[in-house]
């Protein structure tokens, strides 16, 4: 403690240490302009005309990343509670399934809305149940429900994709605010707010980041953790519900088999944002952040020619290195602190 | 929510200055095969300083978890100013006003020292907003850690520090003036100066006598500081292999015969030890 305070400020930034810090900070944000400024030059280059850098691509962008922004906002309450929820991508099928199902036998688009969210939310609520009162770690009770949820849509749907229902549900999530604004982009936007306003000044938000410090210490001061983990899945389960209906109205239809990998690009976005795995950390802008890169991968894949088997590859190894560097600088605040 | 804990504390405060805080009756407490404590019985008086020494692995520090809640006794009772109590968790010895510092602290690194200092005890905004949505009134906890701490001549760095960035002594500091603002009846410390250099245990040993003197508060130490322990305790209550050894008193023991209890190289006889 006394060395750092008595190290002058000019050199603060020479330590490996402190470099790593405000990488491991800000860095998100570094890699996104870079991103944006590199494709800018690039796929004119490779393709003879701006396609990435035009309002169109975007919006597209970011309508395209606002399906796994949602899901990765509730995926950084869990992981920042310490734990984590596989079953994501088989919860926005199930919804999507329901939804349709449910308008498809002429209910209207807010019923619809309402069924998406209540099957989100039931699914999160078993997920919790598992792990609070029969006591799964939760990989292991949420690849189990992975399995579940999705054997489940598919019996349901009989595996086959669900039309037919009112457009009007369709025409409301594709409204365009602002001028060009997707609707999607202004619910995420909202959504992010809100799940700030919840991490950062709730009584809820502080239990989530304590008991993903130390369940023990939360247990002795007398909170029950039963009931808050209960509360932190059930959360998660009501924004991938939400995502469920944005994603059944872009189709046009819910597909029983849509949503496959979807974990894989919620945990990403959430731990490049900088949500560490091992808990007690989360950041909602870094979330967003990360959700909108994996977007902008994506869409540079495409835009880039470079066939689509790739893209699981990068989000892959994106996740690899985003928990490598969080376990090296932890390691450097240990040898440090 | 609960049901009832212990009898109505309130009615049963005798009048007497030598009011007892805590009767432990007959406490007994396996793991398994492991004997952890063999029926332990003794009382502690309000505003008084019992320490709990032994051996390592002697059951110090699983009697204070009895006391606390975190485990329940084998066997046997414990009473709060009269009232049979029968904690099933943490909770439950927190609201009859018994705090806790743990051996490892049990603070959240992350969160800074008006959240631990109010983890489980959050002040709400008054406003819709802070009982629809639970918001913070982190400025009013804030405002009284800092009142609270500085009161009992803890001194803490920025009040919005997170308490992972704190030094041994610091954290120890933070354990301790939680533990004291919420601890109505009795406070319990585990090692409170185990990992503190020599001016930071006196600052904790001064804090505690302090407490009592001025404040009449009752606590429960352990500690494997004979000087220490010789010095803060009005009572000093030995533990060997999970067994009552001894119960000395301050003015009639030196280090040197807590030592000899401690090792088995002395021993009472249970009747001369039990209290009145
Ligand atoms: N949760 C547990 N499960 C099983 N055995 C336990 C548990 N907690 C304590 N024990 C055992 O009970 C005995 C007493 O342990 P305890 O921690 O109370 O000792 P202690 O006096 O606090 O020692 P120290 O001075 O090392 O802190 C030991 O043999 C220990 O191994
Ligand atoms: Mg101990």
């Amino acid at each position: 403690m006394a060395d750092g305070s008595l190290t002058p400020a000019r050199s603060v930034m020479k330590t490996p240490q402190a470099w790593i810090n405000w990488l491991s900070k800000y860095g998100i944000f570094l890699l996104l302009v870079v991103l944006v400024v590199a494709l800018s030059i690039i796929t004119p280059l490779v393709r003879g005309e701006q396609y990435f850098l035009t309002p169109r691509n975007l919006t597209q962008v970011m309508l395209q990343g606002s399906i796994n922004g949602i899901i990765a906002l509730g995926m950084t309450f869990i992981i920042t509670s310490g734990g984590i929820d596989l079953s994501v991508g088989s919860i926005v099928a199930l919804a999507g399934v329901i939804a349709a199902s449910v308008m498809a036998l002429g209910s209207g688009p807010w019923i619809g809305l309402l069924a998406a969210v209540a099957t989100g939310m039931l699914c999160g609520l078993f997920n919790g149940f598992l792990i609070t009162r029969i006591k799964l770690q939760p990989f292991i009770a949420t690849l189990g429900t992975m399995g579940i949820f999705r054997g489940l849509t598919l019996i349901l749907s009989d595996g086959r994709p669900i039309y037919g229902f009112d457009s009007a549900f369709v025409d409301i999530f594709s409204q365009r605010v602002f001028g060009e604004i997707p609707l999607p982009v202004i619910v995420v936007a909202l959504l992010a707010v809100i799940c700030w306003l919840v991490l950062a000044k709730t009584r809820f938000g502080k239990y989530v980041i304590a008991i993903g410090s130390s369940e023990e210490s939360v247990m002795r001061a007398g909170i029950s953790i039963r009931r808050y983990k209960l509360g932190i899945y059930t959360f998660g389960g009501v924004l991938t519900g939400i995502s469920a209906a944005l994603l059944t109205a872009r189709l046009s239809s819910a597909d029983p088999t849509s949503g496959t990998m979807f974990e894989l690009d919620a945990i990403a976005a959430t731990v490049m944002g900088g949500t560490s795995l091992s808990g007690g950390e989360g950041t909602i802008a870094g979330t967003i952040v990360g959700a909108l890169i994996i977007s902008i991968i994506r869409n540079a894949l495409n835009i880039l020619n470079i066939p689509s088997f790739w893209q699981q590859f990068v989000i892959g190894a994106v996740i690899i290195v985003a928990v490598a560097l969080d376990q090296v600088r932890r390691r450097y605040a240990q040898r440090v602190g | 929510m609960r049901s009832p804990l212990c009898e109505d504390i309130g009615s049963m405060v005798r009048q007497d200055d030598r009011a007892v805080i805590l009767e432990i009756d007959n406490v007994t407490k396996a793991f398994g095969a492991v004997q952890a404590l063999q029926s332990i019985s003794f009382n502690v008086y309000k505003g008084e300083i019992v320490a709990l020494v032994g051996d390592n692995g002697a059951g110090k520090s699983t009697l204070i978890k009895i006391i606390a809640g975190v485990h329940t006794p084998t066997s046997g009772t414990l009473r709060v100013r009269g009232a049979l109590c029968d904690f099933k968790t943490p909770a439950d010895a927190l609201q009859v006003g018994i705090e806790t510092v743990y051996q490892d602290l049990a603070l959240i690194d992350p969160l800074d020292v008006a959240d631990n200092v109010y983890l489980g005890r959050e002040v709400l905004k008054k406003s819709w907003l802070g009982r629809v949505f639970g918001v913070l009134d982190r400025t009013q906890m804030r405002r009284a850690t800092g009142e609270a701490l500085s009161q009992l001549h803890i001194k803490i760095p920025a009040p919005t520090m997170p308490v992972s960035r704190m030094s041994g002594g610091q954290r120890q500091a933070v354990a301790i003036g939680r533990a004291v603002t919420w601890g109505r009846q009795l406070i319990l410390l585990d090692e409170p100066t185990a990992a503190l250099g020599v001016e930071e245990t006196e600052q904790v040993l001064l804090t505690i006598e302090k407490l009592r003197d001025e404040y009449g508060m009752t606590f429960i130490v352990i500690s494997h500081n004979m000087q220490n322990v010789h010095r803060i305790a009005d009572r000093i209550i030995v533990l060997r292999q999970g067994k009552h050894a001894a119960t000395l008193d301050k003015y009639a023991t030196t280090p040197e015969e807590i030592v000899a209890y401690i090792t088995g190289a002395k021993a009472q006889t249970y009747e001369s030890h039990k209290d009145g």
